[in-house]
């Protein structure tokens, strides 16, 4: 399974990939720093799975997931955001997205995404 | 003391004020209900004297200001700051009261609230994810010009201050706000290793 994760901060990154690794630990792991490279690795790579913030420089998770949908409409892209207003949450499934998550999340949450926002 | 931060300790905080920031949007999204465009928060370590120049920088040199301060102690001590413009503040005072005018009473009354919600939010959320905790004391108001934000006063206790900050934003509503964290020597060596803790629990 290929897993792209998105979010300018490292230590956020590391918190997903930490999370991926407990659920699925041969996962191989994509990472971007902002929805432009999300989109470039999207199209080059096709994950199975995008995890994706929302508030980042260069291009938002917004942006990002509304072209991640463009490429592939099925893409599977569960946003993991400090943002917990309802009208996000709104906005992204509206998009696309399979959920919205608060940050941080942990093992426990991820069996759960993987549960029930996943198919694989 | 070593009151430099690193690339990853940065990194860490920023992401910690993120969360932080997130969940205090969320509560004024509620209370104005509207909703927050969120910003990225800035990091940045400056030598106490050089506070006022960039929070200067930072808000527009034509409006005045509604400054509250509110102080907090704990391993992570400082102070927290919301600068909203009168034209916000105005705008915040009518939304709540359900008025066209507001009077300075009701604004300022607002304007605490705000402030309480937001403060309380910001810094409980941020000593949560940095695993201690912190008391608040009562929140002071002023009304000020953009060159008077920051006093000689404020800044005497300070060498080196960390600020974070970003804007609160509600276009609909027409409120916009600047938020300061700002902190002291000695909380900068505590920060510094709670971040290590959790950048170690992280980074495995």
């Amino acid at each position: 399974m290929k897993v792209l994760v998105v979010d300018d901060s490292k230590i956020a990154r590391m918190g997903v990939i930490k999370s991926i690794k407990e659920v699925y630990p041969n996962a191989q792991l994509l990472q971007a720093i902002n929805g432009l490279e999300a989109v470039e690795l999207y199209e080059k790579e096709n994950p199975d799975v995008v995890f994706l913030d929302l508030t980042m420089p260069v291009m938002d998770g917004y942006e990002a997931l509304g072209k991640i949908m463009e490429i592939n409409k099925e893409a599977q892209v569960i946003v993991i955001t400090a943002d917990i207003q309802n009208e996000a949450k709104l906005r992204v499934l509206v998009a696309g997205a399979k959920n919205m998550y608060p940050k941080p999340i942990n093992g426990e949450i991820m069996a759960k995404i993987f549960k029930q926002d996943i198919l694989l | 003391m070593n009151l430099e931060f690193n690339e990853d300790q940065i990194d860490a905080l920023r992401e910690f004020m993120n969360v932080s920031i997130g969940a205090a949007t969320a509560s004024m999204a509620n209370l104005l209900d509207a909703f927050g465009t969120m910003h990225i928060p800035k990091i940045e370590i400056c030598n106490s004297d050089e506070l006022a120049d960039k929070i200067e920088a930072s808000i527009d040199s034509n409006s005045m200001y509604f400054v509250i301060k509110q102080l907090f102690t704990g391993k992570f001590g400082g102070e927290c700051m919301f600068v909203i413009s009168q034209e916000s503040a105005l705008n915040l005072g009518n939304y709540l009261y359900n008025a066209k005018n507001s009077s300075y009473d009701d604004i300022s009354d607002a304007v605490l609230e705000l402030t309480n919600i937001l403060t309380s939010t910001i810094i409980s959320r941020l000593t949560q994810e940095l695993d201690t905790q912190v008391q608040f004391f009562v929140p002071s108001l002023q009304f000020l010009d953009s060159t008077s934000v920051v006093s000689d006063d404020d800044v005497a206790e300070y060498s080196k201050i960390i600020i974070i900050s970003t804007v609160l934003d509600f276009e609909d509503k027409q409120i916009k706000g600047n938020i300061y964290v700002l902190t002291k020597d000695k909380a900068i060596e505590s920060l510094k290793i709670l971040i290590d803790k959790k950048i170690e629990e992280i980074y495995g």
